[in-house]
């Protein structure tokens, strides 16, 4: 399933790649009808770009990255119809590498979900089949779910996605597929579609890990128009360290004990009991093997992960009712007219009627809990409240990473960090610090659509809360910023009492060393063959 | 913070997408903007925070497309300033200036009461926009009136804002608050009066409120003024409510995610101060000890200079600024000598003052519209100085060369002309003079002052020692001429009456059309007259 871009290199002649893009958009008009993975499919382009590193690469993009040639709704009906004046940096970048932008894939709404239950567009079908070739339709996971369902059934060969507290990892690990969160700031948001600025990461799903390393080498620069991207020198400063401490690794390895020096830290937090043994059994095997592959397994501790998804909640959801305070139906997109009576004596309340005519059920959820949590009365215990756990968040694993965190560059920044232990470059890391963290990436395998509930309305409650506990796993490393990979589990450390169905795992850094997390990763890919 | 703007712009000509809301923008901080309020907080002496932070103030408003206004609510730009205002008795008293904070200012909106619709100009939205709040120290309507013009003055000198009123660039929200004259003073209830546009408003503003928080608390013993935030209209002269304390919106201030902490170097602060251009009160200070120019000059030089053009971005507005042009005058700008020649500060102020100005005042033009440079100025008093021309040839020259803008010097203009004066051989040799001009031409005089027709006496003239045109110096020629022609006075005078020769030297000014210095000529005439010398 799938195709590596590595493996086979795709030609690079102008009539085969026009060919080669028909066959693409046909793949995609067969198989997406049943999967619903593509909201909108671009035309090839008349001329296509011959040349490039990523020339002739099909890229599916999430619909919530603006992209000047097609819609760009956000799976919103407040924002149908709405064609960006511009691309998004990262397709912008995408489009000068050669890429084949085949078309935009569906998301939750503004991000929010993990399910992909919430979109005007209708759900996304997880296309995943097992040998037991059983009809069963389970959801792809959310909010990136048509980016991983699309790379899962073959329709492209990468995708772009955005994560704010697990919206790529999630899918990733549903769907079977590779899924990146990069360090926050490395990839450009502008024209990403803002659901919480401080946490939004543009990131790349892929079958394989090379894929994933090949598109983000392309997407991670530094651009003038993102206030938050990470400067040149922040950037030289953490790849120096980084590349230091990969040239050690590559000179205490061999090749009886290829991961010799790498020191793999288990946070015991990541393990809550919600964790079904279908996801602990083939989440230890992969632990089991790294360290016969000579890697150290040290387990530790994240001793504010606990407060982390409550904190997660409340910032989210704070930014969200900022951010979506835009969307008032007059500019841009849908608009409802009052209704003969109504009373639009206020701005305010003109713009309530397309408000809530136009924005799903978990949108108008969190716009309303971000501006609970932002009114006077509620700012000290919610939002500062929840910013503080935030930075205890971020200590927790400045604590445990042997590499400095060097997303801040100013001196004052600089100063402050040299007082905490984790600043301390030292050849040889403190005996509780570690290179990289293993985990599950879900609490379980894709969740069953039940064929009542497809709808948004039906949801219970309960399933709720058990969407917000699956993101314990996730939320941690979008808080601190930290670079994060979802990667399949080899099938044959599936658990045999398991569904069957693909369970990730997901490999964390610290801030910067996104390429150490994706050669662990690549280990872990290589177990399975 | 990311467009350009000028009130004069047709609407929405000119928004970027971020100020236009579009989805998946993300603000950038004008640099230029955070110089000039670095600036404005260095010329209030206030504490310049190294480290503030950016926020974010939510409302819905069709002014507000994002939904929410960038400002800095927890950590301001700048802290405790102190800026003094004038005092009808020349005294100065501190206001004290709380803090300066940086905004985005929002859209305009126009309402039209015709069809009931709101216009929005985007124009305007995201322009930076700093907002200056003082403490409660001003005590009456004058004091609030002197506070904004000298704040205005202040602003245009260091050019953080053209402090333009009419247009919006300087605007203005009052807080008035009265107490009883045995109650702690500041005990009062405050109200806010909204946007206030001119000074005169303002004035209007707080008189109108004075008068009703007065009536109110002296209506009854309990009556109490209601906190609230108020409106003026412009053709009422009162103020009247918008809405109350218990009405005003929870603007769920955030930090903004996106421009976060915004940390200064102690450097940048130093370049910025180090280049900070004069303020107005050291300015005026200059001027009268340095300059020693009279009060009046000094105050028709900070009048005019105070409407020096304010350019983008506060850049040096150059020779724009009076008090800047004066100095280049007074350094020698359009010397001839290399280095430059300082001029008497004195002669340049009543150059400047009466003959520009007053020439200018008379073409009912600005000191904005003068068209003649420091430069061309500085030569041209060089010239009455060294008697090249004369004082009411300058003056002509000035009023000729601000008809007709040239860039041509002075002495070629006059040369152009036939405005070079008589030279005397008591003068000294005019080859010393700076643009030492040979002419050999015809002029032709009249008699009569009020024709310029050519009149039957050709004159040659030069003022060039070297001149071999004529034996006889111009000037004597000319007296001769006149001499011939007033036989009578000259028999009189003859007798004993030697006042009668005016009408000569008058005929002879006439004739020289200004070229000829009076006392000189009486002195020719004299001793053409009497024989008692030869000139």
């Amino acid at each position: 399933m799938g195709s590596c871009l590595v493996s086979r290199r795709l030609v690079t002649s102008r009539r085969s790649l026009t060919t080669t893009a028909d066959q693409w958009r046909q793949i995609i008009h067969e198989r997406n009808p049943g999967i619903n993975a593509f909201v909108h499919i671009t035309p090839p382009a008349k001329v296509p770009s011959g040349h490039g590193p990523l020339a002739g690469t099909t890229v599916a993009v999430k619909d919530n990255i603006a992209t000047v040639d097609s819609d760009t709704t956000c799976s919103s009906k407040m924002l149908d119809g709405f064609q960006p004046p511009f691309d998004a940096t990262a397709v912008k970048l995408l489009r000068e590498a050669g890429a084949d932008i085949v078309g935009k894939t569906n998301c939750d709404e503004f991000g929010m979900g993990s399910l992909n239950a919430y979109s005007y567009h209708g759900p996304t079908v997880n296309p995943y089949q097992d040998s037991s070739d059983k009809l069963e339709r389970r959801w792809p996971g959310g909010s990136s779910g048509g980016s991983a369902a699309a790379v899962a059934a073959g329709m492209c060969q990468v995708a772009l996605g955005t994560d704010t507290g697990g919206s790529i990892r999630l899918p990733a690990s549903y769907c079977g597929v590779v899924g990146l969160k990069p360090s926050y700031g490395l990839i450009s948001r502008w024209g990403v579609v803002a659901y919480a600025d401080s946490l939004d990461c543009v990131g790349v799903l892929a079958s394989k890990v090379g894929d994933v390393r090949r598109t983000f080498g392309i997407l991670s620069t530094y651009d003038l128009r993102d206030p938050t991207s990470a400067t040149p020198e922040a950037r030289s400063r953490s790849s120096k360290v980084v590349k230091k401490r990969l040239s050690r690794w590559d000179a205490e390895r061999d090749a009886t004990k290829p991961l010799r020096g790498l020191r793999v830290g288990i946070p015991q937090e990541y393990f809550p009991s919600e964790l079904s043994p279908a996801v602990i059994k083939p989440v230890r095997n992969v632990i089991k093997s790294l360290q016969e592959q000579g890697a150290s397994v040290v387990p530790i501790s994240l001793p504010s992960t606990s407060y982390a998804l409550s904190s997660y909640y409340v910032l989210a959801s704070a930014e969200a009712s900022s951010n979506l305070a835009r969307y008032d139906g007059i500019q841009y997109g849908s608009h409802a007219r009052p209704p003969p009576g109504s009373d639009v004596s206020k701005t305010s309340r003109n713009y309530a009627i397309s408000r809530t005519k136009y924005f799903g059920p978990e949108v108008q959820k969190r716009i309303l809990l971000g501006t609970y949590a932002l009114t006077a009365d509620a700012f000290d215990n919610y939002f500062l409240q929840a910013q503080r756990v935030r930075q205890l968040v971020k200590n927790d694993f400045n604590k445990i990473f042997s590499l400095p965190n060097f997303y801040f560059t100013d001196p004052l920044v600089a100063s402050e960090q040299s007082r905490s232990p984790s600043s301390s470059s030292s050849s040889s890391a403190a005996p509780t610090q570690v290179d990289i963290l293993i985990h599950p990436s879900a609490i379980r395998t894709a969740p069953k659509m039940q064929p009542t509930t497809a709808t948004s309305e039906h949801k219970s409650e309960a399933t709720d809360t058990d969407s917000y506990v699956q993101d314990v796993l996730t939320v941690p490393a979008s808080l601190a910023g930290l670079p994060a990979l979802s990667v399949p589990a080899p099938k044959r450390f599936l658990d045999r009492e398991g569904d069957g169905w693909p369970i990730g795992v997901s490999v964390v850094g610290q801030w910067g060393s996104d390429e150490l997390v994706m050669r662990v990763g690549e280990v872990v890919e290589q177990l399975g063959a | 913070m990311t467009s350009e703007y000028s009130a004069h712009t047709p609407p929405n000509t000119n928004v970027s997408s971020f100020d236009a809301a579009l989805p998946g923008t993300l603000p950038k901080l004008n640099p230029f903007c955070v110089d000039l309020a670095i600036r404005t907080a260095l010329a209030l002496q206030c504490d310049i925070q190294r480290q503030s932070s950016f926020d974010r103030k939510h409302y819905f408003y069709s002014d507000l497309p994002s939904g929410y206004q960038i400002t800095q609510q927890y950590a301001p730009l700048a802290k405790n300033g102190t800026l003094f205002i004038p005092q009808p008795d020349g005294t100065q008293t501190p206001i004290r200036i709380k803090q300066i904070q940086l905004e985005q200012d929002t859209a305009k909106s126009t309402f039209n009461p015709r069809t009931q619709t709101s216009h929005i100009d985007l124009n305007r939205a995201g322009t930076g926009l700093m907002e200056i709040v003082s403490e409660a120290d001003l005590r009456s309507p004058e004091e609030a009136a002197a506070y904004i013009r000298t704040l205005q003055s202040l602003l245009r000198a260091i050019g953080s804002s053209d402090g333009n009123m009419e247009d919006g660039s300087l605007r203005c929200d009052v807080n008035v608050s009265i107490n009883r004259t045995d109650a702690q003073p500041g005990s009062g209830t405050r109200c806010e009066i909204k946007n206030l546009n001119s000074v005169k408003y303002i004035t209007a503003a707080i008189t109108h409120e004075i008068h009703r928080q007065s009536i109110l608390l002296t209506s009854s013993p309990e009556a109490r003024v209601e906190q609230e935030t108020r409106g003026f209209d412009e053709m009422t002269f009162e103020t009247f409510r918008l809405r109350s304390k218990e009405d005003a919106p929870d603007y769920r201030y955030m930090p903004d995610p996106n421009l976060g902490v915004l940390r200064l170097s102690q450097e940048r602060i130093d370049v910025i101060r180090d280049a900070l251009p004069e303020l107005p009160w050291t300015m005026r200070a200059r001027l009268k000890e340095i300059y020693a120019l009279s009060d009046r000059d000094v105050e028709v030089l900070l009048n005019i200079d105070s409407g020096r053009d304010v350019r983008y971005d506060g850049e040096d507005p150059g020779e724009s600024g009076a008090v800047k042009y004066f100095d280049r005058l007074v350094e020698g700008v359009g010397s001839s000598s290399d280095s430059g020649r300082q001029r008497d500060p004195k002669v340049v102020a009543n150059w400047m003052t009466h003959e520009l100005l007053g020439q200018l005042a008379s073409q009912k033009k600005t000191f904005k519209q003068n068209t003649i440079s420091a430069a061309q100025l500085g030569e041209l008093i060089d010239m009455v100085q060294q008697r090249a021309i004369t004082g009411t040839t300058g003056k002509h020259l000035i009023r000729h060369m601000l008809t007709n803008p040239t860039n041509d010097p002075p002495h070629k203009i006059a040369q152009d002309l036939d405005l070079l004066a008589f030279s005397s051989s008591q003068s000294s040799p005019p080859s010393s003079a700076p643009h030492a001009p040979i002419i050999n031409s015809t002029i032709s005089t009249s008699t009569s002052t009020s024709d310029p027709s050519p009149s039957s006496i050709p004159i040659p003239a030069s003022t060039s020692a070297s001149a071999s045109a004529s034996d006889t110096d111009p000037l004597t020629s000319l007296c001769e001429n006149a001499i011939a022609a007033f036989p009578s006075v000259v028999a009189a005078a003859k007798k004993g009456n030697k006042n009668v020769l005016n009408k000569i030297v008058g005929a002879v000014m006439r004739e020289s059309r200004g070229r000829a210095d009076a006392k000189r000529v009486k002195e020719v005439v004299e001793g053409l007259v009497y024989g008692s010398g030869e000139s």
